[in-house]
């Protein structure tokens, strides 16, 4: 062993982790040798400075430090919480301002909705600055009745209410309901068979006590007769050029148009005529073909005739007919 | 490993009421370990303000992770190797700084005096012989400090600290026989460093 081989050993020889072969060779070569000697004085020396080494005190804000950063580590734990609550911060005012928004369109929907209503209400004001107040309370119920009706085919109503629907139907109606005011009373209109809906029949049947009970009966009748339809069935053997001239002698009569129906063969036209003028009406489709009528009840025909400032609607369908019939 | 009888760990208790979220607990853990843990980083930064950060560091690490900590060694031994492993960090850090700012080692304003001396340091044999028990301290930190980091963990591991061989093995993650031949070759250069520093011990 030289020097360098002894002098890697000496530290493993101060620990005594070494052989007692190895730990007696080098005892011996230190015995010989001044150098390693020093060395290994040196090394003890050196591990002795090690080891006495001062300890150096924390700072006694260390613990407070660590501490505080070990708290704010906590409460990240309520972050946690937080960020789950937090998107309500966000969320709430979005839920509010689409709870907000769901309310103005249901608003909106409904408004576009209730103008039948409205519209229907208004011009039954009309009517009761001229017949008297109990009109007013009979109208929400024609009113009902009406809507109802509106789908499978509009049933006589109050003309105002008529104008209302043609609005939606036909704009062209809107001047006649301006007109329907100044339309004299007209002599009751009769031989009229009413085609009446299910829905119209019950009506029709409520009609009579309604008059009895009501204390202007007059009035009564008349919005009864606004309400209920007439219908009329033409028979005729060329449908598309006799509806022509049907059209023709509605409006010869102050009527108007308000749909037409095609159908397999028959026509159906929808109008709205001045009562006054059914009867002539009637008399001019004989001569196009054989009239059939069904008309709302006759006498309840003439008062709303007499009294009606509106339009009542009329139904006509144009019928073909095998041509022995004629 | 003749560790399982080392388990009995003073901090199990402690331990396992820090896990169920025990401030309290941990903060006992904090005071009980600090000054150790900072006599670790200080002796392998070299810097107390560095040294106070990493120790800072150390903990809140330990905190976080303390839920993962299995009792397979004692508490004590794993704070230390996160403190060895965070001080290791450091020191990386301070060095990429000093790098940079070897440059402006002429500026007397910036240059750290103990630093400046490691150097020139080797051809002045008189100066050890003057100095007092204080500077004899600082020249081993000093050359300490000058030591490889393995050979540096080691050595403040058993001869500063005390650990076994076996406790440094598991905070290094080294064999033990690697902790002796660092330890030994540890001491020789701190010999060799003092000596050149000295020129005599």
């Amino acid at each position: 062993m030289d020097c360098s081989d002894i002098q890697e050993k000496l530290s493993a020889y101060i620990e005594g982790v070494i052989s007692s072969e190895e730990k007696a060779l080098i005892e011996e070569h230190l015995k010989s040798c001044r150098k390693c000697g020093e060395s290994l004085a040196d090394l003890r020396k050196t591990m002795e400075y090690v080891k006495n080494l001062e300890e150096i005190e924390p700072p006694e804000w260390l613990t407070q430090k660590v501490m505080a950063r070990v708290r704010s580590e906590v409460k990240p734990k309520k972050g946690i919480l937080q960020k789950l609550f937090y998107p309500l911060y966000i969320k709430i005012p979005l839920e509010a301002a689409a709870a907000i928004l769901i309310a103005v369109t249901a608003i909106y929907i409904f408004k576009t909705i209730q103008p039948e209503v409205k519209l229907a209400k208004i011009p039954s004001e009309e009517i009761v600055t001229q017949i008297p107040s109990q009109e007013k309370r009979e109208t929400p119920p024609i009113d009902e009745s009406k809507e109802k009706a509106i789908l499978p085919s509009p049933p006589l109503e109050k003309g105002d209410k008529r104008g209302f629907e043609a609005e939606q139907t036909v704009p062209l109606k809107k001047p006649e309901i301006m007109d329907k005011p100044a339309v004299p009373k007209a002599p009751a209109m009769v031989t009229k068979q009413e085609e009446i809906r299910p829905f119209a029949g019950a009506l029709a049947k409520d009609e009579p006590s309604r008059e009895t009970l009501s204390a202007a009966p007059k009035a009564k009748a008349l919005a009864e007769m606004k309400r209920e339809g007439i219908s009329l069935t033409v028979d005729v053997k060329d449908v598309e050029t006799d509806s022509k001239e049907i059209e023709k002698i509605l409006m010869q009569c102050g009527g108007k148009v308000i749909k037409t129906e095609l159908l397999e063969n028959k026509i159906v036209l929808f109008a709205e005529i001045n009562p006054e003028a059914v009867k002539g009406l009637i008399e001019k489709l004989k001569l196009i073909g054989n009239v059939k009528e069904k008309g709302v009840d006759l006498e309840g025909l003439k008062v709303a005739a007499t009294r009606s400032r509106g339009n009542i609607e009329i139904r006509i369908e144009i019928v073909r007919v095998p041509m022995q019939h004629y | 490993m003749k560790k399982n009888e080392q388990i009995k760990d003073n901090d199990y208790e402690t331990v396992s009421l820090c896990k169920k979220g025990d401030v309290n607990a941990f903060e006992a853990l904090v005071k009980k370990h600090q000054k150790r843990m900072l006599n670790i980083a200080y002796r392998m930064i070299g810097n107390y303000e560095d040294a106070c950060e990493t120790v800072q560091d150390a903990f809140v690490s330990a905190y976080r992770n303390i839920k993962y900590f299995e009792e397979k060694a004692r508490f004590s031994t794993w704070l230390y190797t996160i403190v060895v492993n965070l001080s290791r960090n450091r020191l990386k850090q301070l060095k990429i700084r000093s790098n940079r700012e070897v440059f402006s080692l002429n500026d007397p304003v910036l240059t750290d005096d103990s630093r400046i001396r490691i150097d020139p340091a080797s051809g002045e044999p008189s100066i050890l012989q003057k100095l007092e028990k204080k500077e004899i301290r600082q020249k081993v930190q000093e050359c300490i400090n000058s030591l490889d980091g393995e050979f540096k963990e080691a050595l403040i591991l058993r001869d500063i600290q005390g650990f076994s061989y076996s406790e440094i093995s598991d905070m290094l993650k080294i064999a033990e026989g690697t902790v002796k031949s660092r330890l030994f070759r540890a001491r020789d250069a701190l010999r060799k460093c003092l000596k050149g520093v000295s020129g005599d011990l």
